[in-house]
């Protein structure tokens, strides 16, 4: 074969290839793509909550495509908010800015939450949340761009309260959170909790959210006499604050917190002094439901490194809100269309059925107590520490 | 009583921790002239360094072979090797290149190496510490989590004693720190030369001492001080974060401009005495652990403002 004969079947060849890439990449571009904006903390010191709800939203959109259902494939652009407020502002203006989002859900952390809600409203585009508990993020100015599946930090701190100061008959109280937007509405959510209770605490102490040596709280703690410490904050403060204690001798105390930190970090950073540590859930006790039992299943089933959280079930059920929402938008969803899906929606999921009333706030509230029994969390009523159980909390 | 002396347990321990990376800044500062902003970030690489060295070991069965403290001074070892490694790095990339420009350059250079530093450990630790850690055996392999989430410090110090056994000797053991560093800088040739050029670095030129070799070795102890400071916070806190290194940072160089940033001694004074300020504050103040930093920080802007030399530093006259 001459030179020229090989240059001339090289080149054939060459076209013909990129003939197919070409028709293949015109395959690709002919289907249907809707897309769903996630953002959480999937790095950073809530990463352990972020990641796991990660997962468990992906996990719901991918059962989703698999189903068949859906004449087009639901893409979901995922944004690390790394828990801070212009890292998730920048992912908010990423995910608007993408052509084809109809809606998106996020935010652990509300302070991340609250910064970004402007970007979906200016966009148009509804804002599911799925964890951030600040109370004022619902409202009627939002509404109707912004809904939450998850509770209220006032929702949250409720039960907590009545097990703890009605039931339990704790009179004795120092409570800490830290300085953020969450740590500040639960602070205030419990101590509202307090003074409808004609109780004056005997300490309070709101501590940046980077410290790590809180041995001087530990010390006010100490001097206060309290025979209680609440703690509304997330894991990283909690677990030190609970193992600084533990460490500083305060051992005879109840600790209670929010759900923030109900994390397996908390049990390792804590290790032996998170025993007996009280934390309230928002959702219901998944294991009691086959729908909960099923996900548990499905969840571990798919090899992630990060457990569940206390939140990842939300994260979950937020997808599949938004999954019925698509549902009732027939075959070319848009972002208007789904504006109103979503606050119009009735999803039964894995914790009941979530409606939302006329501030874009979920309806199906929820909330149950877990308690740190051998290095395990445990629902509060099938542990050791339930009424009558052969365990009791310290402070008594 | 019990209180105030609870607070000055955790103040003293707390002021360890600070000192020892405001004796990095010191240290850099009297003989380069230079603001080695990264110190924070080197010490906390130190802190997983020694963390994900452990993790290997673990995977490797190191802990069964050899006695446990011949283990531990091994991962420090470990640790102030890397420490050490940054910070010739940070010497050549980030200040020798500057060295005839305008100070400031040095300083925003060392700030962005910080950055550098934090960001290799956010996106490497987990691969690196991981794939090193599976190699030995995948199926029993211990691993960790990503290096921008939070990690535990591994009990290395007394794991069986109590934590009052651990502080004596975290305290202990910057009380022989300091003191080995007194003796090399006061009884070493190299020492006394790292003193001559932090007088004058010109004389010292003129009398023959090979600057370019006194400040590579400067660079050398300042990372093996960071490592073991790295080791002592993680050992105290027990959660590290990558990011931690900004905070300790600022603390150590405030630390180092109260006491005298040229003096190695005012590092200790002024670490001591930040960790006072911040703890007492905390402790006596109403809710004032939220504002213990801050007043921390309007300590040190006093003292830039009315005693810019420190509380024992040098006062430098300039002759026109």
């Amino acid at each position: 074969m001459s030179r020229k004969l090989k240059l001339l079947c090289v080149f054939l060849l060459s076209l013909f290839v990129a003939g197919l890439m070409i028709g293949d990449s015109s395959v690709e571009a002919a289907e249907s793509v809707v897309k769903i904006g996630f953002l959480g903390p999937i790095t950073g010191s809530d990463a352990a909550e972020g990641a796991a709800a990660r997962n468990a939203f992906m996990l719901a959109i991918s059962e989703a495509n698999k189903s068949g259902e859906f004449p087009f494939k639901i893409e979901v652009i995922e944004v690390d908010d790394q828990s801070t407020e212009n890292v998730a502002v920048a992912g908010a203006q990423e995910i608007v800015s993408e052509s084809g989002v109809v809606a998106a859900s996020g935010f652990w952390n509300s302070g991340p939450a609250a910064a970004s809600i402007p970007v979906f409203k200016e966009a148009e585009i509804p804002l599911l949340i799925w964890g951030a508990i600040r109370e004022s993020l619902t409202n009627e100015e939002n509404v109707p761009y912004i809904t939450r599946s998850a509770p209220t930090d006032k929702q949250e701190n409720i039960p907590l309260a009545i097990k703890v100061l009605d039931e339990m008959a704790y009179k004795d109280w120092f409570i800490v959170s830290d300085v953020s937007s969450y740590g500040s509405g639960n602070f205030n959510a419990f101590k509202a909790e307090l003074s409808a209770r004609k109780i004056t605490p005997l300490g309070e102490e709101q501590v940046p959210e980077d410290t790590t040596d809180l041995n001087a709280v530990v010390q006010k703690i100490k001097a206060s006499g309290a025979k209680a410490v609440y703690c509304g904050s997330t894991v990283a403060i909690g677990s030190q604050l609970k193992r600084q204690l533990f460490e500083g001798g305060v051992k005879d105390i109840l600790f209670c917190g929010i759900s923030g930190m109900k994390t397996e970090d908390f049990l390792k950073i804590g290790a032996e002094s998170a025993e007996g540590t009280l934390v309230v859930s928002p959702g219901v006790i998944l294991e009691d439901t086959p729908e909960g039992s099923n996900f548990i299943k499905l969840y571990n089933s798919q090899g992630y490194s990060e457990p569940i959280g206390a939140f990842t079930p939300y994260a979950y059920e937020a997808a599949l809100i938004i999954i019925n929402a698509l549902r009732a938008c027939g075959e070319k969803p848009t972002a208007e269309a789904m504006v109103k899906a979503i606050l119009d929606s009735k999803t039964t999921g894995i914790m009941g059925t979530t409606t939302f009333n006329k501030i874009g706030q979920t309806e199906n509230v929820a909330a149950y107590l877990n308690v740190v029994q051998d290095g395990k969390w445990v629902p509060l009523e099938k542990s050791e520490y339930r009424q009558g159980g052969k365990l009791t909390f310290g402070g008594r | 009583m019990d209180m105030f002396f609870g607070l000055a347990v955790s103040a003293i321990l707390l002021g360890c921790t600070y000192t020892l990376v405001a004796i990095g800044f010191s240290l850099f500062f009297g003989v380069m002239d230079v603001v080695v902003f990264c110190c924070g970030d080197i010490a906390i690489f130190g802190s997983f360094a020694i963390m994900g060295a452990y993790v290997v070991s673990q995977s490797a069965g190191l802990f069964g072979i050899f006695p446990f403290w011949v283990c531990v001074t091994l991962l420090i070892l470990i640790g102030a090797v890397f420490c050490a490694a940054w910070g010739l790095i940070t010497h050549q990339l980030s200040i020798k290149p500057f060295q005839n420009s305008s100070e400031l350059m040095p300083l925003l250079s060392t700030i962005a190496m910080g950055t550098v530093i934090k960001e290799v450990l956010g996106l490497l630790f987990k691969p690196v510490v991981n794939t090193i850690s599976t190699a030995f055996d995948s199926e029993s392999a211990v691993t960790v989590v990503s290096g921008r989430n939070p990690q535990g410090f591994p009990s290395l110090l007394l794991p069986g004693g109590t934590v009052d056994a651990r502080h004596l000797v975290i305290i202990a053991i910057t009380a022989v720190l300091l003191f080995l560093l007194f003796l090399f800088l006061n009884k070493t040739k190299i020492g006394m030369s790292m003193q001559a050029i932090s007088q004058n670095k010109e004389l010292s030129l003129m009398t023959g001492i090979n600057v370019s070799r006194v400040i590579i070795i400067t660079f050398l102890i300042g990372g093996v001080m960071l490592a073991i400071s790295g080791f002592l916070v993680g050992s105290y806190q027990k959660l590290m974060s990558f990011d931690d290194g900004a905070m300790y940072g600022a603390k150590g160089f405030s630390a180092a401009v109260v006491g005298g940033l040229r003096n190695t001694w005012g590092a200790v004074i002024g670490g001591m005495l930040l960790a006072f300020v911040e703890v007492f504050v905390s402790g006596y103040i109403p809710r004032g652990t939220a504002y213990s930093s801050i007043v921390a920080f309007v300590i040190v802007v006093i003292f830039i403002v009315f005693k810019p030399d420190g509380i024992i530093g040098d006062k430098s006259v300039e002759k026109v």
